[in-house]
C-alpha cells in the first residue's frame, strides 16, 4: 500500500513539476499556447518511445544501451521501404518495421541470456552492430515517409462534437503516444508475463523459485523494448520525413528520463507514466532555456543539474518515508 | 527588452535619426546548429556572433547549439519560433529532414537562412560552401601530384552526413578522371581528430604502401602521425585549418594543399538574413561560396598560405575567417567571439 502511494506520489510530483514548468513558460513567453504544446509533444515523441523501451528492460533488471541504434535501424528501414514500396504498402511496411524491432530486441535478449555476459556489455556491443546495420541499409540520410502517415502526428486531435478551441490543446502526437504505449503496456501489466518481468527484475532467485522462466521472460522484455524502439524510429521518420542512419542522442536522454521517472535502476520497480512525464519535463526545460536564450554551453550543465537535484530530492523523500 | 527598445528609440530621437534606427536595432536572430565541440562549427558560431555585433542591427542572438540529429533540430527551430525571433540562421543536420520546421518558420514570417549545407525547402535562403567542389579540387590536385597513378588513402568525414556525401561525389568525380589511381584504404574519421590519428597510425603499421592522403579536413593530426612514425612524407590534402596551414609552411619535405572551407560562412548567413530583414531580397535563393586551393608546391599557393597564416588562431579553426563581400567584422572581433549583449 505505501509502495503504491509512494510511486503515485512520485508521479504526482512529476506532474506538478511539469505543470509548474508549463506555467513558467507561459510567464516567460505570453504567446505560448496550443501550437507551443503541440510542437513540444511532437519533439518529445522519439524520446518518449526510447524511454519507454529502456524502462521495460530496466524494470526487468537489465539495461539496453542499443536503444538509439535500434531506433536508427527502424527509422531507415521504414524510410527506405516507404520510398520504394509506395503509398499503398504503408501499413504492411509499418508492421514489418515493428516486427524488425521485436526481432532486434529479442536478439539482444537472447544474447544476454545465452552468453551469460552482463547486459551492459552485450548491449554495448549491439549498439555498434545495429549502428552498422543502419548504415548498411542507408549510407546517407534519405528515403521518404508516406505523407498521410506523417500527418498522423501533426496538429490538434479533432473530437467530433467539440469546438476547435476546446481540442486545440490536445495534440495528435499525444494521442498517438498514449495510444501506442497503452496498447503495449496495459495488457502486458495485467498479464502473467508482465508480472514475471517485475519479478525477475526485483529478485531473480525468488522469481526462479516461484517458477518463473527467467530466460524467456528476459528475452520477452528485450523484445518489447525492441518493439517500442521501433515505434521511436518510426516517429523519427514521421517527424523528419526521412531516415537517418546515425543514431540521435536518445540513449542518454532515455537513461535520464527513466531515472527521473522513478524507475529503480536495480530493477523491479517503476512504471511508464513517470518516465514519460520526465521526458516532457526535460523537453520543457530545453524550451525554457531557449526562450531565455541561455548560453548553449551552459544549457547542458543546467539540464544535468536539474536532473541530479530532482533525483536526490526524490531519494531524500523516500528515505524520510522509510524512517516514518 | 521593451525598456531597451524605449531607451534606444529615445536615444535615436534625440540624435535626430527618427524611428527608423530604433526599429533596426531590435532584430532578434535565432541560430540552430547540431554539432558542438568541433573547431569548424565553433568558428561558424563565433562568426555569427561577430557579424551580429558588428552590424549593430541585432538586439540579441538566441543560440540553440548542441549535438543532435534532424529530429532534435526540428525541436530547436520550433522552440526558436516560440521565442519569436525575426530570423533563423541554421546549419542543417540534413537537407530534407528539417523542412517542416523551416516551412512553419517562414509561414510565421521568420526569415530562414541555411548556411554551410543546403536545404530543399524552397522558402529558405541558402548560403553554403560548395562541398562537392571542395573534394574535387583537392583530389584532382593530389592525383596530379602523385603523377596520375598510385595508392591513395581516403579519409572521409562522418558516415551519413550530407556534407560527406557531397564530398564523396566530388572525390569520385576526380577519381574517374584518373583511372590509374587506386583507393588503398577508405575510412570514416567522423571528423574526430583522435579517431583519425589512430586510423592512420593503424594503417601505417599495416605496412601497406600508399602514395598520397586525402582528408576531409582532419589534417594536422595526419601530418603529425607521418612525422612521428618517421615514414616518408606523401602528399596530403586537407582544409585551411590553422594547424595544417602552419605545417604546410614549416614541415620539411611535406607537400600538400589546403582547400578553403570557411566556417565564417555563418557570419555571411547572418549578414544575408539582416539584408533580407531590411528589405534587400537577393536575386538568387542559393548563394554558393566557391572553395580555393592553396598548395605549397606552387609559388602562388605558398604566398596565399603565408598570407592566411595566423598564429593567434586555434589549430582547428579555418584560417579564412571572413568572406569578402559578406562579413564585415575584423580578426579581433571573431577571435573574441562575443555577440550582442555579451
Amino acid at each position: 500500500m505505501t509502495r503504491t502511494l509512494r510511486r503515485s506520489g512520485w508521479v504526482l510530483g512529476l506532474a506538478a513539476l511539469l505543470a509548474a514548468l508549463l506555467l513558467l513558460t507561459k510567464l516567460i513567453q505570453p504567446g505560448f499556447g496550443a501550437s507551443g504544446i503541440e510542437s513540444l509533444v511532437r519533439a518529445a515523441l522519439p524520446f518518449a518511445f526510447a524511454t519507454a523501451a529502456l524502462a521495460v528492460v530496466v524494470i526487468a533488471g537489465g539495461i539496453d544501451l542499443s536503444v538509439a541504434s535500434m531506433m536508427a535501424v527502424a527509422s531507415v528501414t521504414a524510410a527506405v521501404l516507404m520510398e520504394s514500396a509506395g503509398e499503398a504498402a504503408t501499413v504492411p511496411v509499418v508492421l514489418l518495421v515493428l516486427l524488425v524491432g521485436i526481432a532486434m530486441g529479442a536478439i539482444n535478449g537472447a544474447l544476454v541470456v545465452w552468453t551469460r555476459l552482463p547486459d551492459i556489455v552485450v548491449t554495448l556491443a549491439m549498439l555498434f552492430v545495429w549502428e552498422g546495420v543502419a548504415l548498411l541499409i542507408l549510407q546517407a540520410p534519405g528515403g521518404a515517409a508516406t505523407p498521410w502517415l506523417r500527418q498522423l502526428i501533426v496538429g490538434p486531435f479533432p473530437i467530433p462534437g467539440l469546438p476547435e478551441g476546446a481540442t486545440a490543446f490536445l495534440p495528435k502526437s499525444l494521442v498517438v503516444l498514449v495510444f501506442c504505449l497503452a496498447l503495449v503496456w496495459l495488457p502486458l501489466r495485467r498479464s502473467r508475463l508482465g508480472l514475471s518481468i517485475y519479478a525477475i527484475g526485483s529478485d531473480p532467485t525468488a522469481a526462479f523459485r516461484s517458477g518463473v522462466a527467467i530466460g524467456p521472460t528476459r528475452i520477452a522484455a528485450y523484445g518489447i523494448a525492441g518493439l517500442l524502439a521501433a515505434l521511436g524510429g518510426l516517429s523519427l521518420t514521421l517527424s523528419t520525413g526521412i531516415g537517418e542512419p546515425i543514431p540521435g542522442p536518445y540513449l542518454l536522454a532515455a537513461v535520464a528520463a527513466v531515472v527521473l521517472g522513478g524507475v529503480a535502476l536495480t530493477g523491479g520497480r517503476g512504471g511508464l507514466l513517470g518516465p514519460i512525464l520526465a521526458v516532457l519535463i526535460l523537453r520543457v526545460v530545453r524550451l525554457i532555456l531557449t526562450l531565455l536564450s541561455v548560453d548553449p554551453n551552459v544549457t547542458t550543465i543546467i539540464e544535468g543539474t536539474i536532473m541530479a537535484v530532482v533525483v536526490m530530492l526524490g531519494g531524500l523523500l523516500a528515505m524520510r518515508e522509510r524512517r516514518a | 527588452m521593451t525598456h531597451r527598445h524605449r531607451a534606444v528609440a529615445l536615444a535615436a530621437l534625440l540624435v535626430g535619426m527618427g524611428g527608423m534606427a530604433a526599429a533596426q536595432d531590435t532584430y532578434t536572430i535565432g541560430i540552430s546548429n547540431t554539432v558542438q565541440g568541433n573547431g569548424w562549427r565553433e568558428q561558424m558560431i563565433c562568426a555569427m556572433k561577430a557579424q551580429a555585433l558588428d552590424s549593430g542591427k541585432v538586439a540579441s542572438l538566441n543560440i540553440a547549439h548542441r549535438n543532435t540529429d534532424a529530429a532534435g533540430q526540428l525541436e530547436d527551430i520550433r522552440n526558436l519560433i516560440q521565442a519569436g525571433v525575426d530570423a533563423i540562421v541554421v546549419n542543417p543536420a540534413n537537407p530534407e529532414g528539417i523542412n517542416d520546421a523551416i516551412k512553419e518558420a517562414t509561414a510565421a514570417g521568420i526569415v530562414v537562412v541555411a548556411v554551410d549545407q543546403a536545404v530543399t525547402e524552397p522558402s529558405a535562403y541558402v548560403i553554403s560552401n560548395n562541398q562537392e567542389e571542395y573534394a574535387y579540387l583537392g583530389a584532382k590536385w593530389l592525383f596530379e601530384q602523385m603523377g596520375g597513378s598510385g595508392d591513395v588513402v581516403y579519409m572521409r568525414g562522418a558516415a551519413g552526413a550530407s556534407a560527406d556525401d557531397d564530398r564523396d561525389r566530388g572525390f569520385k568525380r576526380a577519381l574517374e578522371e584518373y583511372p590509374e589511381i587506386n583507393v588503398a584504404q577508405e575510412v570514416f574519421t567522423g571528423w574526430q581528430q583522435d579517431q583519425a590519428k589512430q586510423q592512420i597510425l593503424d594503417f601505417i603499421a599495416s605496412g601497406i604502401p600508399f602514395d598520397g592522403i586525402w582528408t576531409s579536413g582532419i589534417d594536422n593530426v595526419i601530418v603529425d602521425a607521418l612525422v612521428e612514425s618517421e615514414v616518408p612524407l606523401v602528399p596530403v590534402v586537407g582544409a585551411d585549418n590553422a594547424g595544417f596551414v602552419g605545417q604546410l609552411l614549416d614541415v620539411e619535405g611535406l607537400q600538400g594543399a589546403a582547400v578553403t572551407n570557411p566556417g565564417s560562412v555563418g557570419g555571411a548567413g547572418v549578414a544575408l538574413a539582416l539584408q533580407i530583414l531590411d528589405g534587400q531580397v537577393p536575386a538568387e535563393q542559393t548563394v554558393l561560396v566557391t572553395p580555393e586551393l592553396w598548395d605549397n608546391a606552387s609559388e602562388d599557393g605558398r604566398a596565399k598560405l603565408e598570407g592566411a597564416q595566423n598564429p593567434d588562431l586555434d589549430p582547428e579553426w579555418p584560417v579564412s575567417v571572413s568572406i569578402p563581400g559578406w562579413t564585415t567584422y575584423d580578426m579581433a572581433e571573431i577571435i573574441a567571439c562575443k555577440g550582442p549583449g555579451e
